[in-house]
């Protein structure tokens, strides 16, 4: 340490300190074994769907006639009519949520964010970070849950007939609508952030699209339920286009947008620790 | 300029009231000792001060500026109860953490450098679960000082630390001290606390009660003549006739004679009554027994 008593005040950018924080989330996520057992977990849930319901016996319908159905639904349809048209892509949206609550639990369990509050860090650089780390390891989720599915799907004998381009277009939907679940999921943590089990809890009650069932029994089957990030992820489906990733997209964003603020207004307004 | 400077400063939990208009002023090169009981509101008035938690009201200035301020936090290093590391990373690793919170660019030389500051060099690659206690504090001081921080806020370091460990610590924060920095450091455990503060500031129920520096608490302490006798019951009587302070300490293991010139004067008016001193010496009431009598109302003595 110097030996002068000069003073010098340093801002860093807001570049230079969300490059810091997300260089330390990212190195936490591939330092930590929950980041692999729940990319190892996406992928051998679509495996067990269909490799256990897709052989259809004399007493067990099929559950899907397509590998493709494990990634999405034929049409968007926000009120399902069979567990299948559930069982889909979107189910990494609620593991991923429980996998969001146990990695910012962490960082209040062991004290980091302690750590971290009484540095330059801003809180809002925290969600941003959080929500784009968070996002990027659904992003990796999705991906073991396509190659999960197709695997499955190969080793059952089922059709893999598709149209390419929407097949690529719900692909991309999904993927995109990761960002806007990771800042559900980072501000769900913000809000019940004292409390683990809850924020866990909290995650997996809304991962489960709860929202959207209850405004699809006041609303029925309507595309304004789009403005949910469920509904956006169930337009995301088999019949989709290029406007659904462009809506996909929209939501993703808006979504994520909405809850950073509001979680840097709840952790701006809170006490830290 | 003062490193911090708190004016009326009051912070409400619910209906509780943690801090009633305290006032504390930390000068700049100091090790300011901030002693209080539990619950008087020390830990309160440092998380406010790393802005870890919201003020109710009053001015919280760290070097002229507002306490909230980001960049004011980049000249703070800050060890709040233990230290916020990662158990199944290494020491190294978590240091490596912070110092890219720090924004530091060779962060691996500025690790190696606390980590020899605090003695740990041979730890580095530990994980931070399976280190005792005294490392576990050392590794939070290595925290605060990433960054080569100006002013140390530290919450119960030596808290726990068996005395090689407190050793260590008192030589470490020495050496800090030196290098100019100013350090805030609450303790229970005050006679380590005097072996290094500067000035001290004593908090009950939410109240700075007194702010001095080590030089007015030496001329606030007074000095004193103990002896040992083998019939102190008698002494004390025999002292008292001529002495008008004569106390037995709290171990009822030696006498004070707070009124004496100087040793001799009481030897010899012990032997006179035929009372033989086996051990005399002159000394002074310490920091604890200061802040025991302020606590208990007793006054300054």
């Amino acid at each position: 340490m110097e030996k002068s008593k000069e003073l010098k005040f340093e801002n860093p950018s807001f570049v230079s300190r969300i490059k810091s924080m997300l260089s330390v989330d990212f190195y936490r996520l591939f330092h930590t074994p929950l980041f692999y057992i729940f990319i190892a977990i996406a992928a051998i849930i679509p495996a067990m769907i269909i490799g256990t319901t897709g052989m259809g016996d004399s007493q067990t319908a099929a559950l899907f006639t397509n590998t493709w159905h494990g990634i999405a639904v034929e049409k968007p349809i926000y009120v399902i009519e069979n567990i299948g048209q559930y069982a889909n892509m979107n189910m990494v949206f609620i593991f991923g949520g429980i996998m969001v609550s146990i990695f910012i639990g962490h960082d209040y369990k062991s004290g980091y964010v302690k750590q971290l509050f009484t540095t330059h860090a801003k809180k809002q650089d925290y969600l941003i970070s959080k929500s784009l780390t968070c996002a990027f390891a659904m992003m990796c989720m999705c991906g073991t849950y396509f190659a999960g599915t197709v695997l499955a799907g190969a080793l059952v004998g089922l059709s893999f007939k598709v149209n390419a381009g929407s097949l690529i277009c719900a692909l991309l939907g999904k993927v995109i609508m990761s960002l806007g679940w990771a800042s559900l999921y980072t501000f769900l943590n913000i809000i019940f952030r004292k409390n683990f089990w809850i924020s866990i809890a909290s995650s997996f009650f809304f991962g489960t699209g709860i929202l959207i069932i209850a405004a699809a029994a006041i609303l029925g089957n309507s595309g304004i339920l789009n403005i949910f990030l469920y509904g956006s992820s169930v337009y995301a489906c088999l019949s989709s286009n290029f406007l659904s990733v462009i809506i996909c997209l929209t939501c993703s964003v808006a979504w994520s947008v909405i809850y950073n603020l509001l979680g840097t207004y709840i952790l701006n307004k809170s006490d830290v620790y | 300029m003062n490193a911090i400077e708190i004016r009326n400063l009051c912070k409400n939990f619910g209906e509780k009231q943690a801090l009633v208009g305290l006032n504390m002023t930390v000068p700049m090169g100091s090790i300011y000792g901030f002693i209080g009981e539990n619950g008087s509101g020390k830990s309160t008035t440092e998380k406010i001060i790393c802005g870890l938690i919201h003020k109710t009201s009053g001015e919280v200035k760290i070097y002229d500026r507002e306490h909230t301020d980001a960049d004011v936090r980049a000249n703070m290093g800050v060890l709040i109860e233990a230290p916020g590391c990662f158990p199944n990373l290494t020491v190294w690793n978590n240091l490596m953490i912070q110092a890219t919170n720090l924004s530091i660019k060779d962060k691996a030389n500025a690790v190696r450098k606390v980590l020899t500051m605090v003695r740990m060099e041979g730890a580095a690659g530990n994980k931070f679960k399976n280190c005792s206690l005294g490392m576990k504090q050392r590794i939070g001081i290595a925290m605060a000082l990433l960054g080569s921080s100006k002013l140390l806020v530290l919450d119960e370091p030596i808290n726990g630390l068996d005395a090689d460990g407190m050793r260590i610590m008192r030589e470490i924060l020495t050496d800090i001290a030196k290098s100019g920095a100013t350090v805030l450091i609450s303790s229970h455990i005050l006679g380590e606390l005097e072996k290094i503060a500067t000035h001290y500031g004593i908090i009950r129920g939410g109240k700075m009660i007194c702010e001095m520096t080590a030089d007015e608490l030496e001329s606030s302490c007074p000095r004193f003549v103990a002896l040992k006798t083998s019939d102190m019951k008698k002494a004390k009587e025999t002292l008292k006739e001529k002495f008008k302070r004569v106390e037995e300490d709290e171990q009822k293991e030696y006498l004070r004679v707070y009124d004496a010139e100087n040793p001799e004067q009481v030897v010899k008016y012990l032997y006179d009554n035929s009372i033989i001193v086996n051990e005399i010496w002159v000394d002074k009431i310490g920091l604890e027994e200061y802040y025991i009598n302020l606590m208990n109302g007793k006054g300054e003595a």
